[in-house]
Parts: structure tokens; C-alpha cells; sequence
């Protein structure tokens, strides 16, 4: 073990670990996320279309049933974050193009899925291979919570 | 990433605080039982939730929980005398039993009732398992005593350790729920801790750095599955159990005891952190126990006398360069519990959760936090019992399993993910 240093002034040790150090941090703009939300189905649509009506930084949202997917694949151009909506009905088969693409560009997937445990198995296993991070709830709320914790 | 309101409505735990009132809707764990070994044994000073208080153990083996500070004229009652069913101030001789009720004020006439109308604050002190636990709320609404399976097992298959941690408690309990950076921070332990090692769950969690990860609601709080690659095609899943406000289960590694945490604030800057090892099915070996006793696994290595871990922030935690350039230790520092502690301690207090940046892999502490302003918010505007007081929701089990890729996590371990009595655990 090497011997532990005399730091010479208090910020350059743990101990600068206080409220009053934290002053000290650089403070600047945070950049956020570029996040391409996406439902997967109807009822999900209707979900987006309620998140959607708030103030977000760059968050852009769209149906699957009602975009063209070279749109999407366009869209994805600038996304850092593709964020998948379903409920109970969610199509398998968008989620795997989707990721597909996401994969060949390197953008990371998530999945939230709306609904009772039970009720949403089939989405769960449908969409499991194809979101990196999935979150099944019956809140529809966590939409905009996740939304928000990424800044998106 | 969140707004200046929310972070202090979760981090904030004193009385009359929305937060500390959920707290004081919980059992909590106030003392490990060895603090108060004997009947009459000295008094501790205690601060959970911001509340200083007294904790001693009278004649007749009743534990008490009551204010610090003598109703006369303030003194501590740790100077005080434990006898004969209470605690007598050092100063003018006040005494005071398990419930606060003041006994005698000896400087009143022999036949003076005075002393009836004196009664400090007190609260329910009560041994489950290796630990005094206690309930801080409204004793209308005092719920039934703690069922966590770790303090449920007889005394030979389990063991506890406490340790001080300088932080505010939520984001000491967030890395509980966030498995994602043990791959890395603790990715030298899983090699060599005599409480990890050898188990084929480590070499799927060493193979495979990007794990994919599942949230799912509990009754009590949360289960957040990281799945990674298997053989054939399958998944090796490690499930967290979460219970409300802040108790988290590691997932099992082989037949080696499971651990888990938990975090219980002093004040918003500190944290007590218990932790404890268990075997649902069979004893500790002695091997195992001297390990625990001496910081391996999850457990700390504190200085003498203290529940201050060796490596803490006074001597930069002992960070060791060349064990961290050798790589058997990811950070430099020793031990899973102080790699925690001194990445958690160095955001700082209280940390500004305003400034942070995550990532989609941190939805469970995204979901943990929302559970958490959710049951806040319910409780202070509507009373709701928040998720976790009912005991039957303390029953959950981690667990560690392989599973063919279709099958959902939730489903398919059911019952591995409750606690059973005399089943052992999953684990692979
Ligand atoms: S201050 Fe305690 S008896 Fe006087
Ligand atoms: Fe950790």
C-alpha cells in the first residue's frame, strides 16, 4: 500500500466533500438527450400524444402506425435515445425494425410498457430483446418521469 | 435529472418534512442489538431522522428510546445512571423509564405527584433479529414488527454490521438499486472476496459488461432484473428486490449467504448503513463469519470501537494506486462497502440531482425515486399508507437464475422471489 499523501489544501483531499465545497463545482449548460419517442400502439398513441403536449428540449414523438419507418429511420439520424411506448397490444414488429436500426447506429433503446403485470406479458416478451432497459408499470406517469430524468 | 423541490422533498428526512413523515411510517432500524448488550448496560446517544435521542436497556431487560435531553434543564442523559427500571440524570438526579415517564424529581417533597406530569418523548425499542428497531410515527397507525427474512432465520444463519456513511441517505440508497456498476466498481471483489468468489454467476456477470435491464412494480416497492447473456441463447438474470423507504436485497451468488442493506438516515448529510448476510437454509460457517467480521463481502472493516469504516474520507479511504493499476481493485479502494461509500460520499452531501445526466440503464433509480415522491405525496395530501409498511411486503427473496429468453422474470421466479421458510434460495 502506498502511503497515503498530506494533501496541502483541503479541496485536494475527500474531506472537500462538504456542502460549502460543493460551491466550487463548475456550473454550466447540460445538454440533454435527443430522444425519439415512440408508440407502438393505439392506446399507447394516446398516452404520447398527452406527454407530448408539454415543454420538452428536443423530444420528438410519433406513432408507429402513422409514419412511414424511413421516416423513423431519419429521424434517427440525430437521436441519441430511442424511447418505445406499448401497452398490452404493442407490435413486436416495429420494436425489432426499430432497434435494428437503432443498433446499426448505436443509439440506446428503452422500453416502457403501460399496464397490469399479467396483462401485458406478451408486450413484455415482445419487446424484451429489443430494449437495452424496460420498465413495465401501470403508471402512466413514468412517461414524462423518465422523459424528464434524461432531459429529454 | 431532477428539480431543486423534488431532490430536497425526497432528501430532506427531519420532523414535520414530508419525507420524514413517510420515515416515520416504517419500523427502522435504530441500533444494531450488540450497542445494548445487557440489562442496566450504559446509555447510547442515537440521531435517526434528524431526532437526538437516548437509547438504554433497564433492569428488567426493557429497551428504551427517549429523548436526549433531560426535561429539567437540558443535560444529556448519556451522562446517566441505568438502574432499577430507568435512567437517572447525572445532574440533579431526574429519573425517567422505557417510556419517557419522568419517576421521581428528587428535589420535590417525598409526597409530590410533580414527576407524573413530566414525560419525554419516547418511542418503541424492539430486538428482531440483530436489531433494535423503531417506529418514530403516530401510534394509532403503528404497524405490525418487521418480517425481512435476514432478521427472521435463527441467530446461526445470519449476522449484521453496521457502518456510518457521509451522505444523505438517498443517494446511498440508489446505488442498493442500481446494479449497473458492479461490473465495474466492484469487478476485482467478485474475483477474490472469500464471500463472491468461485460461483458461475460471476463469470456471466464478468463476461458480459452491458447489461439489459427490466423494472417491474412489487407490493412494497420494486424488483429491477439485469439480464445477461447465458449459454444457448438463455439469459442469467440477478433480481434486486426493492422495499419502500430504503431496504435492498443483492442478488444470491452461488450458495454463498445473501446480503443485503438497510439505509437509515441520521440527518440529511449522514447515513446509517446496515448491513447483513443470511442464509435461508443452513448455518454460517465460522470461515464465513470471520470474513464478515472482518469487511469482507459487504461488510466494512471499522475502526475499533466505531461504526466509522477504516477508509473513510479523513484518509482519502486509504486509496491504494497500485492495487487499482494491478487491477484488483477497480477504484484503489478496499472493500465492496467502501467503494460504495467513498463514490457516494464524493458527490457530496446532499447530491444536486439537478446537474445529473442519466442514462436509460438508470431506470430504476428513476422509477425508485418516482415510487418514492408518489408515496410522499399520497401520504402527506390523503394519508395513503405508503408501499412496504405492511409486513407481508418485507417477505421478498433476491435471486439469481438462468432463464430461456422468452420467459419474463416476474413470471417465471414468482415464487423464488418470495421469502419461504426452510426453501433455499435461487441462485446460481
Ligand atoms: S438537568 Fe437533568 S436533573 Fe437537572
Ligand atoms: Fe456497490
Amino acid at each position: 500500500m502506498t502511503t497515503p499523501q498530506r494533501p496541502i489544501l483541503l479541496n485536494s483531499c475527500a474531506r472537500a466533500a462538504t456542502a460549502e465545497e460543493a460551491r466550487f463545482r463548475i456550473d454550466r449548460p447540460i445538454g440533454g438527450r435527443a430522444a425519439l419517442v415512440l408508440a407502438l400502439d393505439d392506446e399507447a398513441a394516446d398516452v404520447v400524444d398527452r406527454v407530448a403536449e408539454k415543454p420538452w428540449r428536443g423530444a420528438r414523438f410519433f406513432h408507429a402506425g402513422d409514419v412511414p419507418f424511413s421516416q423513423l429511420e431519419a429521424e434517427l439520424a440525430d437521436a441519441d435515445v430511442a424511447i418505445m411506448i406499448a401497452t398490452a397490444d404493442a407490435d413486436g414488429e416495429v420494436a425489432a425494425a426499430l432497434a435494428r436500426a437503432c443498433a446499426e447506429r448505436g443509439i440506446m433503446t428503452a422500453g416502457l410498457i403501460l399496464g397490469e403485470q399479467l396483462e401485458v406479458a406478451g408486450a413484455v416478451s415482445a419487446l424484451r430483446p429489443y430494449a437495452r432497459n424496460l420498465m413495465v408499470t401501470s403508471d402512466e406517469d413514468d412517461v414524462a418521469e423518465v422523459l424528464t430524468a434524461l432531459r429529454a | 435529472m431532477l428539480k431543486t423541490e423534488i431532490n430536497e422533498l425526497l432528501t430532506h428526512t427531519g420532523p414535520g418534512t414530508p419525507m420524514g413523515e413517510l420515515f416515520r411510517r416504517y419500523w427502522i432500524p435504530a441500533l444494531h442489538a450488540e450497542e445494548l448488550p445487557e440489562n442496566d448496560c450504559p446509555p447510547v446517544r442515537v440521531k435517526i431522522l434528524s431526532e437526538r435521542l437516548i437509547a438504554f436497556r433497564d433492569s428488567e431487560g426493557k429497551y428504551g428510546l427517549i429523548d436526549e435531553f433531560c426535561a429539567h434543564r437540558g443535560v444529556s442523559l448519556w451522562f446517566g445512571r441505568v438502574e432499577e427500571r430507568g435512567i437517572r440524570c447525572a445532574y440533579h438526579g431526574w429519573k425517567y423509564d422505557v417510556t419517557g415517564q419522568c419517576l421521581e424529581v428528587p428535589s420535590e417533597p417525598e409526597n409530590s405527584n410533580f414527576c407524573s406530569k413530566v414525560r419525554l418523548t419516547a418511542y418503541p425499542l424492539v430486538k428482531v433479529g440483530d436489531i433494535l428497531w423503531t417506529y418514530m410515527g403516530d401510534r394509532e397507525q403503528q404497524p405490525g414488527l418487521p418480517e425481512f427474512e435476514f432478521a427472521q432465520v435463527p441467530a446461526e444463519q445470519t449476522y449484521t454490521s453496521k457502518r456510518w456513511q457521509e451522505s444523505n441517505w438517498l443517494q446511498a440508497l440508489e446505488g442498493g438499486i442500481d446494479s449497473s456498476h458492479v461490473s465495474w466498481l466492484h469487478s476485482g471483489g467478485l474475483k477474490s472476496d472469500p464471500l463472491f468468489k468461485g460461483t458461475k454467476g460471476n463469470e456471466y456477470n464478468l463476461n458480459d459488461l452491458r447489461p439489459f435491464f427490466e423494472v417491474a412494480e412489487a407490493d412494497g416497492g420494486l424488483f429491477v432484473g439485469a439480464r445477461r447473456n447465458a449459454e444457448n441463447g438463455n439469459y442469467y438474470w440477478r433480481i434486486t428486490p426493492y422495499v419502500m423507504p430504503s431496504f435492498t436485497l443483492v442478488p444470491p451468488r452461488g450458495d454463498h449467504p445473501v446480503h443485503g442493506h438497510f439505509w437509515v438516515p441520521i440527518d440529511d448529510e449522514n447515513t446509517w448503513v446496515y448491513t447483513f448476510d443470511y442464509h435461508p437454509t443452513r448455518s454460517l460457517t465460522p470461515e464465513e463469519r470471520q470474513a464478515m467480521i472482518e469487511g469482507h463481502g459487504v461488510h466494512s472493516r471499522n475502526i475499533p470501537g466505531t461504526y466509522r469504516p477504516m477508509e473513510n474520507k479523513d484518509v482519502d479511504y486509504l486509496i491504494d494506486r497500485e492495487a487499482q493499476k494491478r487491477g484488483e481493485t477497480f477504484s484503489g479502494v478496499r472493500g465492496i462497502a467502501q467503494q460504495d461509500a467513498s463514490l457516494q460520499e464524493s458527490m457530496g452531501p446532499i447530491v444536486d440531482r439537478t446537474k445529473e445526466r442519466l442514462v436509460s440503464s438508470d431506470t430504476g433509480i428513476i422509477k425508485a425515486r418516482q415510487k418514492l415522491r408518489k408515496a410522499v405525496e399520497a401520504l402527506r395530501d390523503e394519508g395513503v399508507m405508503p408501499p412496504g409498511v405492511d409486513p407481508a411486503h418485507h417477505r421478498v427473496r433476491s435471486a439469481a437464475i438462468v432463464l430461456p429468453q422468452e420467459q419474463s422474470f416476474i413470471e417465471a421466479c414468482r415464487d423464488d422471489l418470495r421469502a419461504r421458510p426452510g426453501v433455499a434460495h435461487t441462485s446460481v
